[in-house]
């Protein structure tokens, strides 16, 4: 495409694209070099996967840094620095200040709760002195007075560190006062004083960042190296199995004979079909009770009795491993099969008359020349199956006992069940670190062939 | 010369396609058997004396499948036609045009096809409940994009390349205008691309789990795959009108892969093979 000739010729065919995907360049039409034209035409479908695929693995990586829980409304967003939630802090203070005056004109430990109150108001103050908080102060509390609803992005503010250092010692020194207090004086409204005590604390949202701790506690648990491990256990038998069978039937496939058509339809039907439907099938197949797989692998020794298939741990493995071999093995063999047939047979005969037999053909002809199209069907496939979740997350769940768990099923779990999205988020992040590091490995193999335009 | 097939082979094909098929055959047989015949004493026989059709009534009487099939054939026939669209400006470019990073980009939709979907996940949930999107097409169709682009554009980048340039040239010698050489020359020989490029995108629309599951939870949005694997009640599992709800799903695809077979699997090694 370095023909100069040809420059001009696609620089003007490409106008039609350019109308439809750029701004209006029907009048600069003859100004689009081919290269500018060529970065106008990809750059939305980059922009798009900057977006959506680059930006969000990015965000999980700094999501991963923080102790985000979507049920926990103090957590459930990233908090660099300490915020104050106005809504509960006038939902507290103001209702304080009047149970520590009842006391006082009760006359329960007047002088103590005098100096309490003092130092609340003197707080409160200093709260209000503070722009941001001032700016709202007083709308909230309107809202908060006349039952209406406050939306928490309102509510909560960021206040400056002395003064949430000063907020926490005071609402402790508070609490531990009025608690020992209660002990010895009887206020009339004992639990309302010391529940309000208690609570004026939980106004103050400590920042959430805690940098690696997700990681260092996943990295010495044992439940992630498990889910490590199965994935790994899960990945290199069925690629491994699928890879031998994949290319035993490529092999056997490769030649002129009646029927094609429907040898290539049956390898494409399991491999259209869901996953999750086929995983769905293959439960009812391996039942304990009515499986009829499960009574054939019975029947063959291969299991000694057909309840055990889905409820031991190797039971359980072997048949996750034997569902994906069925559904990718004839994609395997199709991938392999279309870089069987670009090698030309006169090498075979060559061969042949050179009285190579058919063992030595295969390892001197077709493996070396089928070298990088089982690279990348291995890459695709070792993928795959590493970062599998649908077949598991419908066969069993992960069970029994977490011995299917892989490492995307924990991720899901952590992140949706426990809703602790920020070790769900560290825990992609391995994820995707293994995965990035698998990749990088065959590439290394593969070189720069796999990017290479011609 | 090729190879020539024996006999035995004949038989191993019989023997293969029997073992592929199956799983499906032995679904086919359980969606009509009544429900007493599906466990216990008749549960391996492999015909029924009474085939019954209640289970796939109950299909769709009992659960919301037609909702789900519609919910499907909604999410995947639009992210199919966007995807292509913005992907085969992309393609095009790269596989026809001279600008420099044509490497790299490739490089970036390569490992993009490769990132986990959970890796993406968290941000993505946390966007899509802020715009208040989970529970709708939409929210379904944004994250498709991060598998069917770097998909598309990987397919259609090689269909690309296979096009002649001579022909364009020659539509220009011959004194063809611009709109004309779109039309006429290119577009003729990328539809079958675009084409299949299209087939393989749909299905990975339709097939898709994870992202279904953790963002559409309303029953109103669910897409067929998660509908299925809902089936599957706390205690009991009907597995009668899981059999034909396969079926059901089966069926269509099964169709479209008859018919598109030399397609798809055309576009499936068209990225793995170097010709």
């Amino acid at each position: 495409m370095k023909n100069s000739t040809l420059k001009v010729e696609i620089d003007e065919n490409q106008v039609p694209i350019i109308k439809n995907s750029v701004t209006p360049a029907k009048k600069r039409k003859k100004l689009f070099t081919e290269k500018t034209a060529g970065y106008y035409l990809v750059a939305p479908a980059m922009i798009l996967i900057f977006l959506i695929a680059i930006w969000p693995v990015l965000q999980s990586f700094y999501f991963s840094l923080f102790d985000l829980k979507l049920n926990n409304p103090t957590k459930s967003e990233v908090h660099l620095s300490y915020n104050l939630n106005l809504e509960r802090y006038l939902n507290n203070y103001p209702f304080l200040i009047g149970a520590i005056d009842n006391e006082i004109k009760n006359g329960n430990g007047a002088e103590e709760l005098q100096s309490i109150k003092e130092k609340l108001q003197s707080l409160d103050k200093k709260l209000q002195r503070n722009s941001n908080i001032n700016a709202k102060y007083d709308s909230i509390n309107d809202r908060l007075m006349n039952f209406e609803q406050v939306n928490p992005d309102v509510s909560i503010t960021e206040i400056d560190r002395n003064m949430a250092k000063e907020y926490e010692k005071t609402a402790k020194i508070i609490n531990d006062k009025i608690k020992k207090m209660s002990v010895s004086i009887k206020f009339s409204q004992e639990k309302k004083l010391t529940g309000l005590a208690a609570g004026f604390g939980d106004a103050l949202i400590q920042p959430n960042f805690i940098g690696l701790q997700h990681y260092k506690d996943n990295l010495t648990t044992s439940r992630m190296w498990k889910a490590i491990g199965n994935t790994t256990t899960f990945t290199i038998i069925s690629v491994l199995i699928e890879l031998v069978l994949g290319l035993a039937i490529a092999l056997l496939i490769n030649k002129a004979f009646f029927g094609r058509g429907i040898i290539r339809a049956s390898i494409l039907i399991p491999w259209a079909i869901p996953t999750a439907v086929s995983a769905l099938m293959w439960k009812f197949l391996y039942d304990g009770q009515n499986g009829i797989v499960a009574k054939i692998f019975a029947d063959f020794g291969l299991v000694d009795n057909m309840e055990k298939l889905l409820v031991t741990d190797t039971g359980a493995m072997f048949s996750v491993i034997f569902s994906d071999v069925w559904k990718t093995t004839p994609y395997m063999s199709l991938l392999l099969l279309a870089g069987l047939q670009t090698i030309p047979d006169s090498l075979y005969e060559a061969a042949a008359i050179d009285g190579a037999g058919k063992w030595k053909q295969f390892m001197k002809i077709t493996l070396p020349l089928l070298k990088s199209s089982i690279l990348v069907a291995l890459l695709f496939r070792t993928l795959d199956a590493f970062r599998v979740f649908d077949l598991i997350y419908v066969l069993t769940g992960g069970g029994p006992a977490n011995s299917t768990e892989t490492i995307s099923i924990l991720a899901y779990k952590v992140m949706f069940n426990q809703t602790n999205f920020g070790d769900g988020s560290a825990l992609s992040v391995i994820v995707f670190i293994c995965v990035a590091i698998i990749s990088m490995i065959y590439i290394k193999f593969l070189g720069r062939d796999l990017l290479n335009d011609r | 010369m090729k190879k020539k097939a024996s006999p035995f082979f004949y038989v191993f094909l019989v023997v293969f396609v029997f073992v592929v098929m199956f799983p499906f055959l032995w679904m086919l047989i359980c969606s009509v058997k009544p429900a007493a015949e599906l466990f216990g004493d008749k549960a391996f026989t492999p015909y029924t004396s009474h085939p019954t059709l209640e289970n796939y009534v109950s299909v769709f009487v009992d659960h919301p499948f037609l909702r789900y099939l519609w919910n499907s054939t909604v999410v995947a026939t639009v992210t199919t036609v966007y995807t292509v669209c913005v992907a085969s400006f992309a393609a095009y470019a790269i596989a026809r045009l001279d600008f420099k990073g044509k490497t790299f980009i490739l490089g970036i939709v390569l490992s993009v096809s490769m990132f986990p979907q959970i890796a993406t996940i968290t941000p993505i949930f946390i966007f899509l409940k802020n715009l208040g999107l989970t529970n709708s097409y939409l929210g379904l169709i944004i994250p498709y994009t991060t598998f069917t682009l770097p998909l598309s554009i990987w397919i259609l980048v090689t269909f690309f390349r296979k096009i002649p340039l001579d022909l364009e040239e020659a539509a220009k010698i011959d004194g063809a205008s611009l709109m004309q050489t779109y039309w006429k020359v290119i577009m003729p020989l990328a539809v079958p691309g675009i084409f299949t490029t299209a087939i393989l995108v749909f299905i990975a629309a339709w097939n898709e789990f994870f992202f279904a599951l953790t963002i559409n939870t309303d029953e109103k949005y669910k897409t067929v795959p998660i509908g299925i694997a809902m089936f599957q009640g706390q205690f009991t599992i009907p597995w009668g009108e899981i059999a034909a709800a396969t079926v059901v799903v089966s069926v269509p695809l099964v169709i479209m892969v008859l018919i598109f077979q030399r397609r798809i699997v055309s576009g499936l090694t068209s990225g793995s093979v170097k010709e």
